[in-house]
């Protein structure tokens, strides 16, 4: 690699590094300044006395809606790269087959149901979301990781094993970072649609960032509608972003090109 | 040293490997030869454990196979294949340096002796120990291969069709280069291959092999000479088996000393085959060559009458023997 | 010779006795679920919620054995796995599944207070998961016997009918046939709106999605913004993007009268459809590009060199061997189509979830459940259908 190239390439991944920072930014922004953009909001709506949602503080219901993404996400990327894993083991290679429907019937499962579902279980609040959020989640990372554990090159995994790394070592020094790129992709699929799924949480309870659009849908207000669409497609923008960028990085790592 | 007894690999109903028995000397270079299908890579992979065999033993320095925890052995044994298996994800530095860090070795040790082996395969250190194996051509690939096979020095090195995959002309160099290296290491290597004349370039020991059992082992002269059966005779190359032993025999073991008539034109150097020299004599149209050292000195004669007769004498001595 | 070989070589043997690891852990769950979760639930009347109760005062013990025995049978044929004893364990599924409706009968027979009109029975966690698990065992049977997506659907269907048949007539006691009975024409109209928005949604972005899919073929620059734009669509909250039409519809309704004579207006099916199309777009674009783009392109030189007009590449080549991948995408857009009209019953589109939400007001727990169970079961039908449907029409019938 020339010295230019080499340059050339930081330079990438650093105009890179800008695109979260921007998108976040902009969310904090909103987040604090979202009373002077009054004026533009008025212009929107000119029916309602109050334009801009000021139930709760809006850095709240980020903060709670972030948390509830965060839990969901946490819990199904351990749960579903455990599973992804031992499906692929020997031992567990029978399950394979189930495991792989039983993510894709997660899928099938329209989240709004879930949610409805969960609540008796689970009562009102948080908690209902939560799951629901895991179930809809589950699926991409699932996929992924056996997609990305089944492409890694098996002569690869041969030498490896023929170099005399017990199966640990090669499952966590040989078979997961190569597959670390397609499963980023899968945690990024699921984390970035659950981010706008969360927003039904609202519908049960749960207090984040869906609450303004419910309340400009019941109270036929689209300012508030519209703050908490902004809000929250800034903050799937930012994370996406972020994602993007990591995934730049991990695939220079291992560019084929 | 490696000794195989009896040995079968069954795959359901498959036998692989049928009742072989084997024996490789330590430091000498045992190549499996034969077709697709013929169970040498079966063989191979039951040394380092890679598969289990159903039956007989395999003895490994005077223990059995088993009585080995098949990490560790694999740790001492170096194993090449024929699509390098490196590690795309890791340096060249990191993935020669593989087996030591498995053993633990200190940190200082294993940047020595990896850069100890890039020499040894003709890799700069400065060029190639952070390039990454998608950067290297297929030539350099393998050698970072061999060199990860030998990163912590084992005694026994199992090698799969290692050059199947390179283009002829790296494969010879790098034949060449395994030849010296092997002169200079002396370790056990048990190399399986398709093609006859890499095995017959490189083996101390060749080992023809059909439908899971050996048919004929033996030196590669001995093979060439007598055949133990049509199979082998067509494998060795059928007519050209008369080239393929010249190949195996250098100049300087059949000169005669500088006569009082004129030196020939042509000369070739003393360390070439007999095989070049018959291809100089058509080339040149001459059947008299000058046999010359390093330095062009002429040191003796060869005639083609010489090289024939020799042939014949070698045949003789055979049968005598 | 040596004696080695008069030894009889150690043969590697396949076990025929290797048992069906997944079977048998999903039959020993199902045995765990039903003793140690709460089978049914009896309550007074619809706000208070019930005291629940296990497998024996259920169904007393005679019952209670019966279904032990069911799950110890599929334990002990999943130990020996054949394809005999997997269709015998389709048919103890089937067995079960038809006998669930009467375990509800006899629960209610024996708990319910008769002199309680309002009382009703509920049904249990032990009860759903052995649902579930059952589920689970169809898949895998499924995929151990290579049968096709239509049997375990039929299958379904004709359980599903002998489930409507009971509950019709027998299972009065049990709170969601309370829930309906009570909402009958309601019901039937919400299925209706749910049905037909899904359709009018999926029709139109199948039809839009693949004109836009072949326009962006043609000219590269507008994929580039398709693609971004309707991937910015999809991180809209699908609950926001429903609110942000109320107004502008509504204006639109207010302002252009031949619109609000088409039954356009800021609430109700307008919005939602718009929406709903909105939100299929990008998947049915999406995978309608990759199906005509992944195409061999070896095929259609072929088709071309054999004197084959663009037009007739396109239909007779490139179409039809694109389709599966399509119909994919058809189903995934369908399913999810018809979980989001489930959040557009929120601006007044009518629908299934209207059930779940007016439930959720009144905290009213079974009538969630008659909006929820029918969206979650369309939603499989139509996973299952369409699924069937792809694989029948795939090239060479692989799976």
């Amino acid at each position: 690699m020339t010295r230019k190239s080499a340059s050339v390439k930081l330079n990438a991944v650093s105009v890179q590094w800008f695109l979260p920072l921007i998108w976040a930014v902009l969310l904090a922004v909103c987040i604090v300044g979202m009373p002077g953009l009054e004026s533009m909001f008025r212009w929107v709506e000119t029916d309602a006395r109050q334009v801009i949602y000021d139930r709760a503080a809006l850095y709240e219901l980020l903060g709670r809606h972030v948390l509830v993404v965060g839990v969901a996400a946490a819990v199904t990327i351990v749960v579903g790269v455990a599973a992804g894993i031992a499906v692929t083991r020997e031992r567990g290679r029978d399950f394979l087959p189930l495991v792989g429907q039983l993510a894709s019937l997660g899928q099938t499962f329209p989240p709004v149901a879930v949610l409805a579902l969960a609540v008796p279980v689970l009562g009102f609040g948080t908690l209902p979301i939560i799951v629901a959020l895991m179930l809809y989640g589950l699926l991409p990372i699932v996929r992924n990781t056996l997609a990305g554990i089944n492409d890694v090159d098996p002569t690869i995994k041969q030498a490896a094993q023929a170099m005399g790394m017990t199966p640990w070592q090669v499952l966590r020094q040989v078979e997961l970072p190569l597959a670390a790129p397609v499963i980023l992709a899968g945690v990024r699929t699921s984390v970035t649609i659950n981010i706008a799924t969360a927003a039904l949480g609202a519908t049960v309870g749960a207090s984040n960032l869906g609450d303004p659009i419910i309340a400009g849908i019941v109270n036929g207000n689209v300012a508030y509608v519209l703050q908490g669409a902004l809000l929250i497609a800034l903050l799937a923008l930012c994370v996406d972003s972020a994602f993007n960028v990591y995934q730049q990085h991990l695939r220079q790592r291992l560019s084929a090109s | 040293m490696i000794e195989l007894s009896h040995v079968s690999k069954q795959f359901g109903d498959d036998i692989a490997v049928d009742d072989i028995t084997l024996r490789v000397a330590k430091g000498k270079l045992c190549a499996l030869v034969g077709t697709s299908g013929c169970g040498k890579s079966t063989t191979l992979r039951m040394i380092n454990r890679l598969i289990d065999h159903s039956s007989g033993d395999i003895i490994l320095d005077g223990q059995a196979i088993e009585q080995y925890d098949s990490v560790k052995l694999r740790r001492r044994i170096g194993y090449v294949i024929q699509s390098t298996g490196l590690f795309p994800h890791w340096s060249v530095a990191r993935n020669i340096g593989l087996v030591p860090r498995l053993l633990k070795w200190p940190a200082a040790e294993i940047s020595a002796r990896v850069e100890e082996l890039m020499g040894l395969l003709g890799l700069p250190v400065d060029e190639f120990a952070h390039k990454y194996p998608h950067q290297l051509s297929g030539g350099q690939a393998q050698r970072v291969g061999v060199a990860r096979a030998l990163a912590a020095d084992p005694d026994i090195l199992l090698m799969d069709e290692p050059f199947g995959a390179l283009d002829p002309i790296t494969r010879e160099k790098l034949q060449d280069e395994l030849a010296k290296l092997q002169a200079r290491l002396h370790k056990t290597i048990v190399f399986v291959t398709h093609d006859m004349d890499e095995a017959l370039r490189l083996a101390d020991q060749l080992v023809v092999m059909r439908d899971g059992r050996i048919v004929q082992q033996g030196t590669p002269l001995a093979l060439l000479q007598h055949p133990a059966d049509p199979f082998v005779e067509s494998l060795l190359g059928g007519l050209e088996r008369g080239l393929k032993q010249a190949a195996l025999t250098r100049v300087k073991d059949h000169m005669t000393s500088l006569g009082p008539t004129l030196p020939a034109q042509s000369r070739i150097p003393a360390d070439f085959t007999l095989r070049q020299a018959l291809s100089m004599m058509l080339r040149d149209h001459c059947d008299r060559l000058t046999v010359v050292d390093q330095n062009d000195v002429p040191i003796g004669e060869l005639s083609l009458r010489r090289i024939v007769k020799e042939a014949q004498l070698d045949k003789v001595s055979q049968r005598d023997a | 010779m040596s004696l080695i070989d008069a030894l009889p070589s150690p043969s590697f043997k396949r076990r025929p006795w290797y048992p069906n690891v997944v079977l048998l852990c999903l039959s020993v769950a199902m045995l765990a679920a039903a003793w140690l979760l709460s089978f049914v639930s009896v309550a007074p009347n619809r706000i208070v919620s019930g005291t629940t109760f296990g497998i024996v005062d259920a169904i007393r013990w005679p019952g209670a054995i019966l279904v032990s025995l069911l799950f110890v049978a599929m334990t002990a044929l999943a130990c020996v796995p054949s394809p005999r004893h997997y269709r015998a364990i389709l048919g103890l599924i089937t067995l079960t599944l038809l006998l669930m409706p009467f375990g509800l009968m006899v629960a209610g027979h024996w708990l319910v207070d008769p002199s309680l009109p309002q009382a009703r029975l509920g049904i249990g966690p032990a009860y759903w998961s052995v649902l579930f698990v059952l589920l689970l065992c169809l898949v895998e049977l499924r995929l151990r016997l290579g049968l096709s997506r239509w049997w375990p659907t039929l299958l379904l269907g004709g359980v599903g009918v002998a489930w409507w048949g009971c509950a019709a007539l027998w299972l009065d006691h049990l709170a969601l046939v309370q829930e309906f009975q009570a909402r009958e024409q309601q019901f039937y109209q919400a299925l209706r709106q749910h049905i037909a928005l899904v359709s009018t949604a999926v029709g139109v972005s199948v039809v839009l999605g693949m004109s836009l899919a072949m326009l962006m073929r043609r000219y590269q620059r507008l994929q580039k913004v398709a693609f971004t734009l309707l991937n910015f669509l999809q991180t809209i909250p699908s609950l926001a993007l429903f609110g942000l039409l109320l107004a502008p519809l509504a204006w639109l309704a207010a302002n252009v009268p031949t619109l609000a004579a088409l039954g356009v207006s800021g609430i109700g099916n307008a919005p939602a459809l718009i929406a709903l199309i909105a939100y299929s777009l990008l998947p049915m674009v999406r995978n309608t590009y990759i199906a005509l783009e992944e195409v061999s392109e070896d095929t259609l030189q072929a088709a071309k060199a054999m004197g084959m007009r663009t037009s007739q590449r396109f239909w007779q080549v490139r179409f039809p061997l694109a389709l599966p991948v399509l119909l994919e995408g058809v189903r995934i857009t369908s399913v999810q189509a018809v979980g989001l009209t489930a959040v557009a019953a929120l601006i007044g589109a009518g629908g299934l979830g209207t059930f779940i939400f007016q439930g959720l007001g009144q905290a009213a727990m079974d009538m969630v459940l008659l909006g929820a169970l029918p969206i979650l079961i369309l939603a499989l039908m139509v996973d299952a259908g369409l699924g069937a449907l792809a694989d029948a029409l795939r090239p060479g019938g692989q799976e």
